[in-house]
């Protein structure tokens, strides 16, 4: 089970060249930051969970379906300086990119091991 | 294009100690996965781990390496489930 990707006021913004100077307003970098301070469970990926545009973020949804947990979804595709300015605030450099409750996770590879370990269900209860 | 062997090289002088096996699963020079076994991973959690690898690329993670598939471990990990 997952809940539709809200549309984030990021996914309308136009593409332009150069991203905002630390000290000043950046409201993509503002929107990714409530947007995960919003949801509890919400993944950064290529694609919508109904159709990944890649195969690590399918891989990563499935994950999160096995486990029935509901989770709010971004497509970072639309425009480049979303994952910019993800990578920027998470420090890490990959999509897709899971936060439960404010924290990153991890990538494919880290919410994988982690499932099959069983840490990834406890980290969600 | 990098090898599957340059990314190993890499990975293994940037981390003093490191054992990395690298696969360069596509044959086309983009996508890689890699086993990195390291002491110097001793005490970090998988984030921290994870990030050691990647800073050693930097941008070109996401450029010209579409995926590097890792999973990280230290040698003490190893004895004890091996």
């Amino acid at each position: 089970m997952s809940t539709s990707p809200e549309p984030l006021p990021m996914s309308s913004a136009q593409p332009s060249p150069a991203p905002a100077p630390a000290g000043e307003s950046n409201p993509i970098r503002e929107a990714i930051e409530q947007a995960i301070g919003e949801h509890d469970v919400i993944l950064f990926m290529k694609g919508t969970p109904e159709a990944p545009a890649c195969g690590f973020s399918a891989r990563t949804v499935a994950v999160l379906q096995a486990l029935e947990t509901p989770f709010a979804a971004v497509d970072v595709l639309p425009d480049p300086r979303i994952r910019q300015e993800l990578s920027t605030i998470s420090d890490w450099p990959t999509i897709p990119q899971l936060f439960v409750r404010g924290e990153l996770i991890g990538g494919c590879d880290i919410v994988t091991e982690m499932y099959e370990s069983g840490e990834l269900a406890q980290a969600l209860a | 294009m990098p090898s599957a062997q340059e990314i190993k090289q890499r990975i293994e002088t940037a981390i003093p100690g490191a054992h990395a096996d690298v696969e360069d699963y596509t044959g086309g020079g983009d996508h890689f996965r890699a086993t990195v076994t390291a002491a110097a991973f001793e005490g970090l959690g998988r984030l921290e781990q994870h990030r050691l690898v990647y800073a050693v690329f930097a941008a070109e993670i996401g450029g010209p390496i579409h995926a590097l598939t890792l999973k990280t471990q230290t040698p003490s990990t190893l004895t004890t489930t091996n």
